[in-house]
């Protein structure tokens, strides 16, 4: 067990290494969510800020966990660490585990640092529980997406694409849907369209947690979203475990 | 016991590509076993096979006694493989890979620092140590990788093509390191393209063609398959052309020295390499040369 601990731990950190060497780019990387959120604070004030930083805080995890495809697609197919590890000890629940801990290093400052200046700048008392609950909602989204990520990196075979997919993926789950704005936003027709996304659903859960949505979820609403999270989640990780090969066929 | 065991293996990717037709041979424990092959002749297949990164569809193959399809785990503990093209990560530093690569196979804090420091002072990269790979020459990147496939201190080495990109001092390095490898008893299976190098590196070698094995034997064995022993190289007068032959018979020269004088051309001989082995093995056309 400590040794698969360990594996974790290094496969995390030399995936992750690069990135946390070089903070600039760190700071650049959790920009491109938090950009919305600044101009939404610019022109329509505190707010929409809140709820848009919520929104945020989940998209980070969502985005980070989506790039894991780059990982497994150019450490498979371009640097050819993946086979270097094959053929070792290393399980190839210790390479997933590691890389997936690898987008939890890289996003993990922003999280926090953008959860903090939501609990200071709230205005609606926010407990732990319901701190937790956020968290929680993000990590099932981050969970999703993780799979996703897997299950395109295993599958890509065009470098291309390998760029490219995660990037629209992340902008489909991102900046169409009501992560950053609110739901009722949206045209009455599209609304049900937008809630087949699960980052619609994490963010609806994450402001409502945080007293952020102008109507508050009903328990109906609140067990819905649970069960799609969880349910997308689920379906993400079956695919996976049929597309990803440790072993080539 | 041998350390590689191969009978009958067969390779049919799931497209319907016939990579490996039947193969099988042995690797005896310390010796260099070089993989030679044109261009998908199936050697990556064959040595990806062995290092239990893909499943074999017919045949069977074994490693220190273990099956590689049934008993992977056992054999990846005592291997190590650098595969073919691998490229280190351009933002990360030399001293960086080889570290973490002790450590992700297991190494504690302080072993790794100083198993990395003794190879990379092996290799010449010690004084690189701190610089990212993207700074590095091909060469030294690729001897960061060769540092990463060694870490572990494994007792058989998979090398796909090691001294890619390498300059000739860079090669040599790398052949007394697979040499000083051998002398500690480690087996090393290697793929190359390059014919000096198998010659000089090799204890036996097996030529891999269109999926079978065209050729098991030493390096005197493979050029013994030339014929005469000898390749005979003739030149236009005025430098233009050159022609190598391999002759099969003493009839063979004969005639090929007096057709020589008759057109005027100047003709050397020079003992067989390997390279006109392999050519003659894999039935390709023997080099003809027109400037």
């Amino acid at each position: 067990m400590r040794t698969r601990l360990r594996e974790i731990l290094y496969i995390g950190i030399f995936d992750s290494l690069p990135l946390v060497r070089d903070p600039m780019m760190l700071i650049l990387l959790s920009l491109i969510s938090f950009l919305p959120v600044f101009f939404l604070f610019l022109f329509a004030g505190i707010n929409a800020a809140l709820p848009a930083l919520v929104g945020a805080i989940i998209l980070t995890l969502g985005f980070s966990s989506l790039a894991v495809a780059q990982s497994v697609y150019f450490y498979k197919h371009w640097f050819r660490f993946q086979d270097m590890l094959v053929a070792s000890p290393v399980s190839p629940i210790s390479y997933a585990l590691g890389l997936s801990l690898s987008t939890l290093i890289s996003s993990a400052p922003a999280v926090v640092l953008a959860l903090a200046v939501i609990l200071v700048s709230n205005p609606n008392p926010v407990g732990p529980v319901e701190v937790m609950l956020v968290i929680a909602a993000s990590i099932l989204l981050w969970l999703s997406m993780l799979f996703v990520g897997y299950a395109l990196g295993a599958s890509t075979k065009n470098t291309r694409r390998a760029n490219s997919l995660p990037q629209v993926l992340g902008f489909m789950i991102g900046f169409l849907p009501p992560v950053y704005y609110p739901l009722d936003l949206l045209p009455g027709w599209l609304q049900p369209l937008a809630m087949l996304i699960p980052s619609t659903h994490a963010a609806q859960l994450a402001k409502h947690y945080f007293g952020l949505l102008t109507v508050p979820l009903s328990p109906s609403d609140i067990i819905i979203g649970w069960a799609y999270l969880i349910g997308f989640a689920i379906a993400m990780a079956f695919i996976t475990v049929r597309k990803a090969h440790w072993v080539d066929p | 016991m041998e350390v590689v065991e191969v009978a009958g293996l067969g390779k049919t990717y799931p497209g319907g590509t016939e990579a490996l037709r039947s193969v099988s041979f042995s690797v005896h424990r310390g010796e260099v076993f070089c993989l030679l092959g044109r261009n998908g002749a199936g050697k990556t297949t064959l040595l990806r096979i062995l290092a239990t990164q893909l499943r074999p569809t017919g045949g069977q193959a074994t490693v220190f006694g273990l099956d590689v399809a049934r008993e992977p785990k056992g054999v990846r503990s005592r291997i190590s493989v650098l595969p073919q093209e691998a490229r280190p990560l351009m933002m990360l530093s030399a001293y960086d890979h080889v570290r973490l690569m002790c450590m992700i196979r297991g190494m504690s804090r302080a072993d790794a620092a100083r198993r990395s420091q003794e190879l990379m002072e092996q290799f010449e990269l010690w004084d690189h140590r701190d610089k990212l790979c993207a700074d590095l020459s091909g060469g030294l990147r690729q001897r960061v990788l060769l540092c990463m496939a060694l870490s572990s201190n494994p007792e058989l080495l998979f090398l796909d093509e090691p001294t890619i990109g390498l300059d000739p001092v860079g090669r040599r390095q790398v052949w007394a390191a697979v040499r000083r490898l051998t002398k500690s008893g480690v087996t090393v299976l290697l793929t190359t393209h390059y014919m000096d190098e198998a010659e000089r590196l090799s204890d036996r070698l097996a030529i891999i063609d269109k999926g079978q094995l065209a050729f098991l034997g030493t390096v005197e064995e493979a050029k013994a398959v030339t014929g005469a022993g000898m390749r005979v190289v003739i030149e236009a007068s005025n430098g233009n052309g050159r022609e190598v032959l391999s002759p099969k018979s003493n009839e063979e020269i004969l005639a090929i020295v007096q057709r020589s004088i008759r057109e005027g051309r100047r003709v050397t001989f020079q003992p067989p390499t390997l390279e006109d082995a392999f050519i003659r093995i894999v039935g390709g056309s023997i080099e003809n040369e027109t400037a």
